[in-house]
């Protein structure tokens, strides 16, 4: 079941990419994923390109992908092991979701970072008292991790 | 050497005889003499010629000169110990004087030593002859002299002497008093045990006389033994002390004014509160309790004036009345006494209870008496009490309500007006008239001084009529009130279930606003006026009986069953009504509100206390305490299990059976049912009359596995009645138990006469003649089985729901008796409770089915249950508890009502009472009958490297031996209980291991940890198909084999009392007792696939709602904006696409059309087919040691913790290893403190949701808190209003744990109970706002 599922998705992703986002298959595991999201442009990830992995539980779709970042990122929610703290990644998951909302999620969340419910407090707490230099920070990780 | 030893015999003979010897050779030939005995063998002091010594040597004690008198006590005393008859005959040639008078002279230490061990032996012997002469004050004249080991020898010896003495010799025990009241200042442990026994045993002989009493109070032994006492010194002392000194007290107290001032002094009634709650709670004790309530009882002047006492009487009085510091004492004291006489298991502690409760109250000031009335209302209990077959307590109930109008009468009336004790007095003055008297053992004078047999109950044939018209005349004329009051609550009662009715077949349209005008007007009811109503008021209003025809849809009041055309359709009506009245009494405005489900219950239990009578408790002589950690028996205990020899003959109108003609020795559990089947076969035969008139003694065939473990659904239809004395016997109450109510008819607890067992019981068997009735309800069950098999939901299949459908309790229970009706809506409202998730989610898919309700994220269940234990009865778990001490419980001696409740009301009685019962009982379910001692052990050796090969061979080979089994490893040191345990742990973890194909997740292999499975939400069964015995290198043939093993594993454990280490889930904890699972099942293991499965299930009845109303259903529905084609899903089983789920189903997409069998199958799958194999094998696995339904009468819960232990590690282990704190908060800071203890404090229940609150799941990973990733950290949350208004919080990606920093420990504790049980309903409220996706 869940094989299928996957190829469904991917054929769909391949007929219809969404525009900052692109994923697929690392090699002949269906399972192993990894996509690319393209930094937001109206936020300090602007510019960059972030490479993320997918693992997809062998009860895919009644369980949530396993998915995380693999570039550094300085995001409130997105802790150094590139753990996600996103809702439709946990309790919120429901099989009428796919990958492509769940990477235009993720999209928002670098645009619209939410420090109430943080991964990483100390970015957090920046992001609340210091927008400036968060955004700063960021920013220089894009620029340092991101590009080339 | 024979013959040498007989040469000195005869030397010392003949120099004993010379009369001209000095004492030198007197000296030589004693010494000799000594040295002989000491040494000598047992068949020389045969030949000894006693005669020549039993007079020389008191005399040569008494009058010899020198060393003379040491070596003929030490000669008395070898003598003695040799041949302890020949103490007798030493002390009547005045042995007991000389020894006396020689330890009184104290001229040599070591003469007195060997008087000591002389009278060591003849005290035993002579008891009576040694007090006579003084023997205890001259053996403590100089205590103080003797070594610790003779001085233990002295107390020994005073206790043989005061073992047993008459009032006579109470003078000479007397002389022993100012020593051992000195003693009681000992600091050796064994010495003051000592000391306090002898003062016991002279003041129980001396208690008869004031001037006794008197003489040891003033040598302080009220202030030494209170000294003891207190600051909980009472706990360290054995049991054995603290019961003499109780009732030494006790036997001071009555008798002397001056001994009851000092103990008011000393505040002895605050210790006897202490003692009251912990011998009443946790460290149940009857005896205790009783000693306790007669200590209270004579502080007090008695009520009744006695001529020969009003000097004490009036003295008392005046001690009493002088401060009136000690009646606030006694007052306060009272609600004590009176929570003890509620849940007091027998009669006799009832009565107690109620004379000391009278006698507090005579002495209370009025509105100390409006206090206690307001905290535990008396007047309540009183109507209970009054409503008991025991006349004394009826009769002194009424004295406490005569006194307590007398003082305050404005108040008490009214009271007793609405708690029905004005009522309970009509109805004794109405009863009591036509009544004739019945025998009773008389109470009179259990707390009376005088024992005297002669004197006649006070209680004469009208003294309870004339106390009541006397009450009723002089206090209860005015009625003028009642009727307004009572016709009230009444009218609230009917017109609510007129509104109920009304809103139960309110169509759809109307249904919310219908729902919303009873929501209120039952949150007005039930949490408002239900409160204020007493248990009279509830139960006259007829709520019970209208609730039950409403539940049952009317069956509950019409006995003739219905037709069974129409049964699905009746089912679904009580179902809905279920459904609806589960929303009215689990629903709360806020939290701190209580649930009107909650006091409901504690209406109808104290309801059901009233009918105490009911529930008899049996007793034969012998009473052994049980220790709640005990585990199960091997066998009843007992050599020979006593037997009951019936005498069946045939009714004289009986004429087409045969006589029996014998008599039939019958076990104790043997019923009317078990009876018949021994009976039948030697009855019914029409030739050979020989034989008929044989004795036949044969044993009644398998009645001993019926103990506790009769199956009501296996009831058999009975071919003959059995009556006892005209009586006919109830099928199903053990014959010893029918007996025993019809000889002791007028009895409460019934007490066994010895003759009991030895005469022989007459009963008498006739033919039952069929009825239509009978027939009826065979064929209902018929219909109701066959019905069974097509439902889904496991709530219609509980045993709950088939009494409200038939509007009856399983079994033949009496329906007349006054119980009936409590006990009836106790185990419906128990059933709504614990089936209320599933009557909730079942109500919320049929509102999303019928469009009341739109979105999926609707679909949550918003109420949760009370706590289980609001539903235990102490009152009946006391009387289990008494009747459990009896040494024939284990025989079978189990009144029927004991094996009614366990096996159908089992939440009446508390998980310990439970669990005693369980191991007294289970010996009688094992699977080999090979018997064998409790203690006896067998070793079995296992080799860790192949740790389940071995533990499978050994446990199929020997697990079904009943002796306890012991494990040791191969070629490692070590046996007995610690590598046992190691045993049973490794093999349940190695039986977790990854790739054993056991449990749902096992496949997830990136997300093990350690090699094991980590089931977040319990351990539960991972489906195989029938179709594929063999996937991914694991065969199902060897799944099944572990299951199996864990089969024998968990008998194991439960027989011989081991932990497991296995965190098995609810679900199947429930397996286990063999309840149905069904969909509502799902989430509790696996809350991603049943929350998606229970959305399908909604979108099916959504689906066939609007195809009945001949729509266009496939145009608009969709899943979450997304049609079902599109989710790619086929009929496979998820996560496992091996598993088809229908033939060919890898290649069958999930439509519309066909999501209702694609739920279906995954349930099937999931739940019942897909885990068959494996649930057999585990159930025979347990059935191989002792039968699986023994289990039943245990909750998921209770299974988890005899299994798993109480799990204290939290309250042992350094939490703070394991838990980092940061952002604010470090080890030391003044919250964390607080915080850890509180999660020390803990039950597990509260762990659990705890967990489940920080975790997202309320199961640890193997290793416990240690293995949790990433740690637990508690950071300091930021406030931005009020501290102490604010909640935890928490994040669940990295177990962060926000605590605010509260003012106090105990707001903290408020408020993280409150957020962790928030969690528990899926209430989000608590959480920090999440992210939505946009």
């Amino acid at each position: 079941m869940a094989l299928r599922r996957i190829i469904k998705e991917l054929k769909d992703l391949q007929r219809d990419p969404p525009t900052s986002c692109s994923a697929g298959p690392v090699s002949d595991d269906m399972f192993h994923w990894q996509a690319t999201i393209m930094g937001p442009n109206d936020s300090p990830y602007s510019g960059g390109v972030f490479l993320v992995t997918i693992h997809f539980p062998p009860d895919y779709p009644f369980k949530p992908p396993k998915v995380a970042f693999k570039t550094k990122v300085f995001h409130p929610n997105i802790n150094s092991n590139g753990n996600i703290c996103l809702d439709i990644l946990k309790d919120q998951w429901s099989p009428a979701l796919t990958i492509s909302k769940v990477l235009l999620s993720i999209c928002s969340l670098l645009t619209d970072p939410n420090p109430d419910d943080p991964l990483v407090p100390e970015i957090a707490h920046m992001c609340k008292t210091d927008r400036l230099r968060y955004e700063s920070t960021a920013r220089g990780w894009t620029q340092k991790y991101a590009m080339g | 050497m024979e013959s040498s030893e007989m040469a000195v015999i005869e030397y010392v003979v003949a120099e004993l005889r010379d009369e001209a010897a000095g004492a030198g050779a007197h000296v030589a030939a004693l010494a000799a003499l000594c040295d002989v005995l000491a040494v000598a063998a047992d068949h020389l002091f045969d030949a000894l010629p006693i005669a020549e010594f039993v007079a020389r040597l008191p005399r040569l004690l008494a009058s010899g000169e020198g060393d003379v008198p040491l070596f003929a006590a030490r000669a008395i005393a070898e003598v003695c110990e040799g041949v302890r008859p020949w103490a007798t005959s030493f002390a009547r040639y005045g042995a007991i004087e000389a020894l006396r008078d020689k330890l009184l002279a104290i001229d040599c230490i070591e003469l007195a030593e060997e008087c000591l061990r002389a009278l060591g032996v003849i005290s035993m012997e002579c008891p009576k002859e040694c007090l006579s002469h003084g023997v205890p004050a001259a053996v403590l004249q100089f205590f103080d002299f003797f070594s610790m080991h003779k001085q233990k020898l002295v107390l020994k010896i005073v206790a043989n002497v005061l073992g047993d003495f008459s009032a006579k010799d109470a003078a000479k025990a007397m002389e022993a008093a100012p020593v051992l009241c000195n003693l009681l200042q000992s600091t050796d442990k064994t010495i003051l045990d000592s000391a306090v026994s002898c003062l016991v045993l002279v003041s129980d002989g001396a208690c008869d006389s004031a001037q006794h009493m008197e003489k040891l109070y003033e040598l302080n032994a009220v202030q030494a033994t209170m000294r003891l006492m207190e600051n909980d010194g009472w706990k360290s002392l054995s049991d054995e002390t603290l019961s003499g000194i109780l009732g030494l007290l006790k036997d001071l107290a009555s008798l002397s004014a001056r001994a009851v001032k000092s103990l008011f002094e000393l505040n002895i009634c605050d210790l006897l509160k202490q003692m009251i709650t912990y011998y009443t709670s946790s460290h149940s004790d009857h005896n205790k309790v009783q000693t306790l309530v007669e200590l209270i009882y004579y502080l007090m002047p008695p009520l009744e004036m006695c001529d020969h006492r009003t000097e004490l009487i009036i003295a008392k009085k005046n001690v009493i009345t002088e401060q009136s510091g000690y009646i606030q004492q006694l007052a306060s004291i009272l609600t004590f006494i009176i929570q003890v006489a509620k849940s007091a298991a027998l009669s006799s502690i009832c009565y107690s209870c109620v004379v000391v409760i009278r006698n507090i109250v005579e002495l209370s000031t009025p509105s100390s008496l409006v206090e206690v009335q307001k905290t535990v209302n008396l007047s309540s209990l009183l109507a209970g009490w009054l409503a008991r077959k025991n006349r004394h307590i009826i009769f002194q109930t009424l004295n406490v309500s005569k006194t307590l109008l007398r003082k305050d009468q404005k108040f008490f009336f009214e009271t007793f007006i609405r708690e029905g004790l004005k009522h309970a007095i009509d109805a004794i003055l109405t009863q009591e008239k036509g009544k004739s008297r019945l025998p009773e053992s008389c109470l009179c004078f259990d707390l009376d001084l005088e024992t005297s047999t002669d004197d006649a109950c006070r209680i004469n044939n009208g003294a309870i009529l004339k106390l009541a018209e006397e009450i009723k005349k002089n206090f209860l004329v005015k009625v003028a009130k009642s009727p307004h009051k009572f016709g009230c609550a009444f009218k609230s009662i009917k017109e609510f279930f007129s509104r109920l009715n009304c809103h139960a077949t309110a169509p759809p349209a109307k249904d919310q606003d219908l729902c919303k005008q009873l929501s209120d007007f039952s949150r007005q009811l039930l949490s408002d006026e239900l409160p204020s109503t007493s248990t009279f008021e509830f139960v006259q209003s007829g709520s019970i009986k209208h609730l039950a025809g409403y539940l049952s849809n009317g069956t509950y009041f019409n006995s003739n069953l219905r037709n069974c055309q129409d049964l699905i359709g009746e089912l679904k009506e009580v179902k809905i009504r279920l459904q609806k009245f589960t929303h009215l009494a689990l629903s709360v405005d806020n939290e701190s509100s209580v649930k009107p489900l909650e006091i409901l219950v504690e209406k109808l239990i104290d309801a059901l206390h009233v009918w105490y009578d009911s529930f008899p408790v049996i007793l034969a002589d012998e009473q052994c305490t049980r220790e709640s950690t005990m585990i199960p028996l091997r066998d009843s205990g007992t050599e020979e299990p006593m037997s009951l020899y019936i005498k069946f003959s045939r009714s004289a109108r009986e004429e087409e059976l045969e006589d029996y003609g014998g008599v039939l020795p019958v076990d104790l559990s043997s019923t009317p049912e078990s009876i018949e089947e021994v009976l039948l076969p030697e009855i019914c035969k029409r030739t050979g009359n020989e034989t008929s008139y044989k004795e036949n003694t044969q044993e009644a065939n398998g009645s001993r596995k019926s103990v506790g473990l009769r199956n009501g659904d296996g009831h058999k239809f009975s071919r003959l009645k059995f009556s006892y004395k005209g009586t006919q016997l109830q099928s199903s109450t053990p014959l010893f138990e029918s007996i025993l109510r019809s000889m002791h008819e007028g009895e409460t607890d019934l007490q066994i006469d010895p003759s009991f067992w030895d005469k022989e019981h007459k009963i008498v068997y006739r033919r039952r003649n069929k009825s239509k009735k009978i027939s009826s309800h065979s064929s209902y069950n018929i219909q109701l089985c066959r019905v069974h098999e097509k439902l889904e939901m496991s709530l219609l299949k509980d045993p709950f729901f088939s009494t409200i459908l038939t509007g009856k309790l399983p079994g033949d229970l009496d329906e007349s008796d006054p119980s009936y009706n409590f006990l009836f809506m106790l185990k419906v409202l128990e059933g709504l409770n614990r089936f209320s998730y599933h009557l909730s989610m079942d109500d919320k898919l049929c509102k999303f089915a019928e469009g009341c309700l739109q979105e999926f994220d609707d679909l949550k269940v918003a109420i949760c249950p009370i706590p289980r234990d609001q539903f235990v009865s102490s009152l009946l778990t006391n009387k289990l508890e008494q009747q459990m001490q009896d040494s024939l419980f284990g025989d079978g001696l189990i009144p029927s009502w004991c094996i009614y409740l366990v096996e159908t009301c089992p939440f009446l009685l508390s998980f310990e009472a439970r669990w005693k019962y369980f191991c007294l009982t289970a010996h009688h379910s094992f699977m080999t009958d090979e018997a064998s001692s409790s203690t006896e052990t067998k070793k079995y050796s296992v080799t860790r490297s192949k740790i389940l090969e071995d533990a499978s061979s050994m446990l199929n080979k020997h697990g079904s031996d009943t002796k306890f089994i012991e494990v040791e490893f191969d070629g490692e040191v070590g046996t007995g209980r610690g590598p046992t345990f190691e045993f049973y742990t490794t093999v349940s973890h190695e039986l977790q291991r990854v790739g054993l194909g056991m449990w749902r997740g096992d496949d997830t292999s990136q997300e093990c940890e350690a090699g094991f499975v980590h089931a977040p939400f319990g351990l539960f069964p991972q489906p195989w198909s029938s179709a594929n015995t063999s996937s991914q290198g694991i065969s199902l043939s060897n799944v099944v084999q572990k299951f199996k093993l864990l089969g024998h594993l968990v008998a194991r454990a439960v027989l011989d009392g081991r932990v497991l280490d296995i965190p098995l889930s609810k679900a199947f904890y429930k397996i286990m007792l063999e309840q149905d699972l069904d969909i509502y099942d799902i989430p509790s293991f696996d809350p991603k696939l049943g929350k998606t499965v229970m959305e399908f299930q909604a979108l099916v009845k959504r689906k066939k709602f609007l195809e009945e109303r001949a729509s266009n259903p496939a145009a608009d529905l969709s899943y979450k904006n997304v049609r079902l084609e599109d989710l790619c899903l086929d009929f496979t089983l998820p996560g496992n696409p091996e598993y088809e789920l229908v033939p060919g189903g890898s290649e069958k997409m999930v439509t519309l059309d066909n999501l209702e069998e694609y739920v279906s199958s995954i349930v099937d799958a999931t739940l019942k087919s897909g885990i068959s194999n494996q649930i057999e094998a585990f159930k025979a696995g347990i059935n191989k040691v002792f039968a699986l339904k023994t289990l039943r009468l245990f909750s998921e819960d209770e299974m988890e913790r005899i299994l798993c232990g109480e799990q204290d590690s939290w309250a042992s282990n350094k939490l703070e290893d394991h838990i980092n704190f940061d952002y604010g908060y470090d080890a030391n800071s003044a919250s964390v403190i607080s915080f850890l203890e509180i999660l020390r404090e803990f039950g597990r229940e509260d762990q659990r949701a705890f967990l489940h609150f920080t975790t997202g799941a309320p199961q640890l990973p193997l290793g416990g808190l240690a293995s949790l990733d990433p740690k637990l950290t508690v950071v300091r949350k930021q406030c931005d209003g009020k501290v102490d208004n604010e909640l935890p919080s928490v994040n669940t990606c990295r177990h962060f744990f926000k605590l605010p920093p509260y003012s106090s420990k105990e707001i903290m504790r408020q408020k993280l109970k409150y957020a962790i049980k928030e969690d528990d309903i899926e209430s989000y409220n608590a959480r920090d706002h999440q992210n939505k996706p946009e």
